[in-house]
């Protein structure tokens, strides 16, 4: 008995020892963690760093092309799963936008997503001072593209919410700049690519990482910033600086020689099926149900001129295809395929950009740049009036057909103060019991996520 | 046999206490059961006030040695009532023991070691028996049997889907991000109730419009566990209870305890049902007009209309889809038996249980073994084996955004469009959505397989006893260990897998889990007597638990002919997800029993955690409590109307653990059409994270009346949670979408009363009740992060949404009396007013029924089924008036002109009164038995039972009680198309023999 009882001490005795370990303390087993790289980066560890930025530049483009096509009229979107693509965004009846919904959360969220990837890296490298693994010129390259991108990504978000502004200043997420007004947001993106540009100008002869498909022609530092200098041409358009316009077109990627080929010469963004990948959100397949589709609105066809072949960025249905009151013959098709590019910007932008600034100074060079888009859409010369109004008229016409379903018309029509007409397809009407509905609504921005707290 | 007990008997008392002086005798006698006459075997007979006992024998007889005389001797057995003899010297004693009628001489564990008897506990603890559990008909899964049968807690049944997926919360809210559900606790055993996603997401991109939640439809792992198997279960319900648990606790315990063998000849027990299901509520069709249909689907579609109506092809495919009766068999045999050194328990059984849906159902195999082994006197192991097999056919419901779920795609399925397959078995495309739901239904897999092990062991050695001390060793080890594979298969024959229709040409999904947990504890447990009766027991204990799980998700898209292994399709996708922890703690508790009269509790617990932020730091939990038997000090007492007054109060506090990963800021991993990229998971991790601490206090009343016939208790609790476990949302601009943080508070109160009455007693008939009824509510004490929205889709559509000062559960949405600062208003709350439950047992001559009611008043759901239906303009009520305050507007109407303008109309009442339980049983009275079998059979039980027979509730769709985000938190009650519940009806054949 003494014996048993000395032995189950002793046992109760090693029990107690192992069992006042520590416990281990485990790093994340599942990913990286945003630590583990703020000391050496190495060329890897960049690559798959610029990788984030390829990446979560693409994330909800879907939603926010859908936003700027449904509410500027160019397509209908249906999906039976989410009602709120032809209530909320169109202000079918009395619904209006909500400032914590999908369609403003998620495109928002994913463009500052990748501003904040951008600035991760732009710390990571403002610590690599000294680093032998990188060249000055490299280390300037990456600034230049990464702030290139960060600019397109605050305006984007500009574009949506319009008068009630950005937040400019996040890289410190403890402490976020204030929302500025649409002027001082477009002329902070405007610095921002100006720095970019100058960073890239003395970037050297390449970056030190590898771009994708999507950048074939523009993926130097020398030729990347010509893709920043258009985007600003873009922006000192939104900003009415012409002449800005003008000059910063001059070193951007802009070619008039009209051929289709140069058109579409631009920056795009590349899909692929493989499963950490992202598809091209804005396909859907020919003949596709309300379950989930994008159909042209109407008056896109009827209102188009004769022969124009821009027509065939979107497809005839089988069948007309009614959901919610909305009746379309027409599939958007502009994408035919899951891993059909998506341009960020592109020529024939570069070429309507050039008309328009020319408008005011030199109506000549306008037509002739209008005239070049036209006869590569298969349409005659310009014949019309040549006032300003009526050029202005021409300039928003081409750019509805030759940038359509790419983010623009609800852009431009806004900036122009013409938001009025734009068609309401559901007017003031009456229920099967006498109740009115209301018409529909053309919405002049998106509210500020709920979630910005302002 | 008598031989070896006496011998061993003396031979611990002789060797352990060898100084002895006063006068001692022996004590012997025999121990039967009052009604039969029958040998009560494995009887306790304790000298009370001291550690000295013993049990009685295979033959019922004991032999005790008494010390000192005079002396009382206890004796109890489970399920019996306790008996105290005084008895003067040395004496032969025949005892019969009374059925206990009343439950208030059962054990109650309370500490990690140790138990205590109830009529002594400072905690309302709440106990299910086996008859309970399984006694008025099996339940599909062990939580499904826990509705209305005590009160603090909300259960509820995620979907109906066969095998299982039920949420279980214990007095309110308990964390907002962080666990909301009870640690179970099997035999010793930590086990594992996780809801392990499936992956079917990445067809149904449920989670693609911005709600990352689980919305998978999963099983939770205590589906695993045979009813039959389990002698009693113990609810222990909020910190106050719970404390010795710590860092685990904050969502209450339930302790399970199987099934053990009994000393005696090897008896069984086979016991088989059979039945079916049906669903519990169908919605119906609407019916069609030339008009209606030209509204809905646009002129076109009138043609097809009235050609399907003139033929009589209209179809309704709501029944088409759920109306199937589903068959169920369970069967099971377990026998248990033993010697007084050895004893065993060992089952086998078998579910199988179709759905209301075809292709989808359920299969179970389980099997148990449980031994007890004595070597010696003073050396007690135990060890419990258990193997689980368990299939299940989910089907393919809840929300999506890809128009592929059967559940939502039925919401767009026209009646008089034709969706059979042809004479080749081709089924045509659903002209008016992107899926045929009949094709869904009959190709789709998707299917959960377990294989599991749950092992325990123990081990009692009695370290040292004397006279008026003992002092005890408990070392306890248990594995917890399973393999789940579940397999998504969407052949490329499906509508939505045509690539022509934008598929992705066939799916399929493959995951495999590997879950490890184990626990390690030591316990010392010392007691001792104080000459004036006064009882102390002390104990401390070291416990170490660890948890490993590994989870391969592998997708293929793009299947080659129709091939189902990954490496036949062209795309696939890899995603493996670790979860790893490692907690130690340890914790002492002291115990005072003043003769039974006052019983005082005081005990620590500090436990650490790898998920802490910081590891290394030391959490203590604290616990104290209170009962004071006032009957005992001539309050009432024996002689009185009032037999039985308890005045109780007991504090306690418990934590609740950051989830794996929250203490990290992380990227996740992407490609760019072949570059591989890190991009910011969008949740921002706090290294600094702590738990939650929960603080409760409880007090109340226990009392008995007429010698303990009618039993009542009455309990007030309050409880705090501290450092709230947070996810709020972060200013997007920031470049996160939230971040984890400890910050705020939560408070929960309520009330809790139970009432037992055994109304009749006696021979012939015998009418016992229950009813339980209780309420909780919960507020937002302090919230240091702006208020934020969670757990649903947004204000558009009804959310919830964590304000200070506020309840927890509260569902807010847009609406016409918003708040002009949020432009929110209040339209609900996810937490019911009350809930009671009825629960009456009849017993007339060999006939017993049993029913139980509950009704849950109150308590709001968001309903998009409606909604859903209604934009397809397929509801059944589309056409119908009521829901207009105007009573202009047919309610589909009504529900979409309020789309975007407010979320009221989703939000909607989820009370219920149901009919949880009937059961009606025929025992074949002995004497006939015994002239047809000849003694080779002890008992025949023949009977009806039925879940969830009778169903009342003012809710537009299947059932008030769903959950489309599974488990997943506080936030039940978000209605997506889900697989609607059903109702069971069983027969029954039960045989001893």
């Amino acid at each position: 008995m003494k014996t048993y009882i000395k032995k189950l001490a002793l046992i109760a005795l090693v029990f107690g020892v192992i069992q006042s370990c520590t416990v281990e303390e485990f790093s994340d087993l599942n990913n990286p963690e945003v630590d583990a790289f703020s000391e050496s980066l190495t060329r890897g560890d960049l690559q798959d760093l610029i990788g984030g930025v390829l990446f979560s530049s693409r994330a909800g483009l879907g939603t926010y092309y859908d936003d700027v096509a449904v509410v500027g009229r160019e397509y209908y979107r249906f999906s039976s799963s989410d009602p709120r693509f032809t209530t909320d965004l169109l202000g079918g009846d009395a619904s209006v936008l909500d400032n914590n919904t999908f369609y403003i959360t998620t495109p928002w969220g994913a463009r500052y997503r990748t501003v904040k990837n951008a600035n991760i890296i732009l710390d990571i490298l403002d610590a690599q001072s000294g680093s032998n693994l990188f060249t000055a010129q490299e280390i300037e390259a990456t600034r230049g593209y990464l702030r290139t991108w960060i600019a397109n990504e605050l305006l984007l978000n500009l574009n949506l919410t319009y008068e009630e502004g950005i937040r400019l200043e996040v890289a410190d997420e403890n402490n976020l700049g204030p929302f500025v007004s649409r002027t001082e947001a477009l002329a902070g993106i405007r610095n921002i690519l100006d720095q970019g540009a100058m960073e890239l100008q003395n970037g050297g002869g390449n970056f030190p990482f590898r771009l994708t498909s999507g950048y074939d022609g523009f993926d130097t530092p020398a030729t990347f910033r010509q893709v920043n200098r258009g985007l600003a041409a873009r922006v000192a358009a939104y900003q009415e600086d012409f002449t800005g316009v003008l000059s910063l077109l001059g070193e951007s990627f802009m070619n008039m020689d009209g051929s289709a080929a140069s058109l579409n010469t631009g920056l795009y963004h590349v899909f692929s099926e493989a499963p950490t990948d992202l598809i091209n959100p804005l396909f859907f397949a020919l003949n596709s149900s309300s379950a989930g589709v994008r159909v042209a609105q109407p008056l896109f066809l009827t209102e188009a001129e004769a022969g124009d072949t821009r027509l065939s960025k979107i497809a005839m249905r089988d069948e007309a295809i009614t959901f919610a009151e909305l009746t379309g013959t027409h599939d958007f098709f502009l994408y035919t395929d899951r891993e059909a590019p998506l341009s960020v910007i592109r020529n024939e932008e570069l070429i309507l950009l050039a008309a328009e600034a020319n408008i005011n100074t030199n109506p000549t060079a306008a037509i002739a740049a209008l005239d070049l888009i036209r006869m590569s859409a298969g349409l005659p010369a310009y014949a019309g009036a040549t006032d300003q109004a009526s050029l202005v008229q021409e300039m928003l016409n081409q750019r509805r057909y030759s940038l359509y379903g790419e983010g623009h018309r609800w852009v431009d029509i806004r900036r122009y103060d013409m938001l009025d007409t734009l068609p309401i397809d559901r007017v003031e009407r009456q229920d099967a019991d006498g109740n009115t509905i209301q018409a529909d609504d053309v919405w002049m921005n998106f509210p500020i996520p709920l979630t910005e707290n302002q | 046999m008598k031989q070896t007990l006496l011998k061993s008997v003396l031979l611990l008392f002789f060797s352990a206490l060898p100084a002895l002086a006063m006068a001692q005798g022996t004590v012997s006698g025999n121990i039967t059961e009052a009604s039969s006459g029958q040998p009560l075997p494995g009887a306790n007979v304790v000298v009370k006030g001291t550690t000295n006992g013993t049990t009685s024998d295979f033959d019922g007889n004991f032999q005790i040695t008494v010390n000192s005389f005079p002396a009382v001797l206890e004796f109890s057995s489970l399920g019996y009532e306790t008996k105290e003899v005084n008895v003067t010297g040395p004496t032969t004693l025949n005892v019969s023991l009374d059925e206990s009628a009343t439950g208030l001489d059962e054990v109650i564990v309370t500490g990690l070691a140790t138990s205590i008897k109830r009529t002594n506990a400072a905690n309302a603890v709440a106990s299910i028996s086996a008859e309970a559990l399984v006694g008025t008909t099996p339940p599909p899964t062990v939580d499904g049997a826990l509705y209305g049968k005590f009160p603090g807690a909300v259960v509820t049944a995620n979907s109906g889907a066969p095998g299982g997926g039920l949420s279980i919360r214990l007095r309110g809210a308990t964390s907002i991000t962080g666990n909301s559900q009870p640690l179970y606790i099997l035999d010793g055993v930590y086990i594992d109730n996780s809801s392990i996603s499936n992956g079917t997401n990445f067809v149904s991109a449920a989670a693609a419009g911005g709600n990352a939640s689980n919305q998978d439809n999963p099983t939770n792992r205590l589906a695993d566990l045979n009813p039959y198997d389990i002698e009693n279960i113990e609810i222990l319900k909020g910190a106050s209870a719970a404390a010795i648990y710590g860092s685990r606790a904050s969502a209450g315990v339930v302790i399970i305890t199987t099934k053990r063998g009994r000393e005696g000849k090897t008896k069984f027990n086979f016991s088989q049902s059979a039945g079916f299901v049906s669903a519990i509520n169908l919605l119906g069709t609407r019916n069609f007009t030339e008009q209606t249909v030209a509204d809905a689907f646009g002129a076109a579609a009138v043609p097809l209309f009235v050609a399907a109506r003139d033929s009589g092809q209209l179809f309704d495919y709501e029944e088409e889809i759920f109306g199937e009766n589903g068959f169920i068999s369970n069967t099971n045999l377990s026998l248990n038996g033993g010697t007084d050194k050895t004893s065993y328990y060992a089952s086998v059984s078998h579910n199988n249980e179709d759905g209301i849906v075809q292709n989808t159902g359920y299969e179970k195999t389980s099997l148990r073994l449980n031994l007890d082994h004595r070597p010696r006197d003073y050396v007690k192991f135990g060890f419990s084996a258990n193997y689980v097999y368990s299939s299940s056919d989910r089907g393919f419901f809840n929300n999506d955004n890809s128009g592929t779920t059967i559940g939502v795609s039925l919401t767009g399925t026209r009646p008089f469009d034709n969706l059979f397959p042809d004479e080749n078995g081709v089924f045509p495309d659903n002209p008016n959505g992107s899926s045929n739901v009949l094709q869904t239904r009959d190709l789709i897999t998707n299917n959960e397989e377990v294989n599991r092990l749950i092992l325990g062991g123990s081990a009692n050695f009695d370290l040292y006893k004397s006279e008026k001390s003992s002092l005890q060793l408990i070392l306890r080890g248990g594995l917890d260990i399973y393999s789940l594979e579940s397999l998504g298969l969407f052949p490329k024959e499906l509508q939505f897998q045509n690539p022509d229709n934008g598929g992705l040409n066939g799916v399929s999904i493959q995951g495999t889990t590997l879950n490890k947990n184990y626990n390690l504890s030591g316990f010392l447990v010392h007691n001792y007597y104080s000459d004036s009766g006064i009882n102390f027991r002390s104990q401390a204990g070291l416990t170490r638990e660890f948890f490993d799980r590994n989870t391969n998700l592998i997708t293929g898209s793009t299947l080659v002919a129709s091939e189902t292994n990954i490496d036949q399709a062209a795309n696939t996708g890899v995603n493996q997800t670790r979860i790893r922890q490692e907690d130690a703690g340890f914790f002492v508790q002291e115990e005072v029993n003043f003769d039974d009269k006052v019983i005082l509790t005081a005990g620590l617990r500090g436990d650490r955690s790898s998920n802490n932020g910081d590891a290394d730091e030391l959490f203590y939990y604290p616990k104290g409590s209170l009962a004071v038997n006032l009957h005992n000090f001539g309050v009432g007492g024996e002689g009185t109307i009032l037999s039985q007054l308890k005045f109780r109060a007991a504090y306690g506090e418990s934590g609740n653990f950051p989830v794996f990963g929250s203490t990290f800021t992380s990227f996740g991993t992407f490609s760019t059409s072949g570059l591989l990229g890190i991009s910011l998971g969008g949740v921002r991790g706090d290294s600094d994270l702590g738990p939650e601490r929960q603080r409760e206090f409880e007090t109340g009343l226990d009392f008995g009346l007429f010698n303990n016939r009618i039993r009542a208790a009455f309990t007030y609790y309050i409880k705090t949670v501290d450092d709230l476990l947070l996810q709020p949302t972060l200013e997007p601009s920031t470049g996160f979408a939230s971040q984890f943080i400890n910050a705020g508070s939560l408070r929960n109160n309520g009330v809790e009363f139970t009432i037992e009455a055994n109304i009749f007693d006696n021979e012939d008939f015998k009418w016992y009740f229950d009813a339980n009824f209780f309420t909780n509510d919960s507020e937002i004490t302090e919230l240091n992060v702006p208020a934020f929205n969670v757990g649903a889709f947004g204000a558009t559509l009804g959310t919830f949404r964590i304000e200070e000062g506020a309840s927890a559960t509260q569902l807010v949405g847009i609406g016409p009396n918003a708040d002009p600062a949020t432009g929110l208003q209040v339209f609900g709350d996810s937490a019911p007013d009350f809930t009671v439950a009825f629960n009456n047992r009849l017993e007339y001559k060999d006939f017993e029924l049993t029913f139980l009611w509950q009704w849950k008043q109150g308590g709001d759901n968001v309903n998009l089924t409606a909604l859903l239906t209604d934009l397809n303009g397929t509801s059944a009520d589309f056409d119908r008036i009521d829901l207009d305050p105007a009573g202009q507007v047919g309610n589909g109407a009504f529900r979409l002109s309020n789309l975007g303008v407010s979320a009221e109309p989703f939000v909607e009442d989820a009370s219920y009164l149901r009919l949880r339980e009937l059961g009606f049983y025929y025992n074949v009275p002995d004497s006939f038995i015994e002239t047809a079998f000849k003694g080779h059979i002890e008992g025949i039980k023949l009977g009806f039972s039925g879940t969830n027979l009778i169903n009342i509730f003012d809710y537009n769709s299947y059932d008030p009680e769903v959950s489309n985000f599974g488990s997943n938190g506080i936030f039940t009650g978000i209605e997506v198309t889900p697989f609607p519940s059903s109702k069971r009806f069983l027969f029954h054949l039960q045989v001893n023999f």
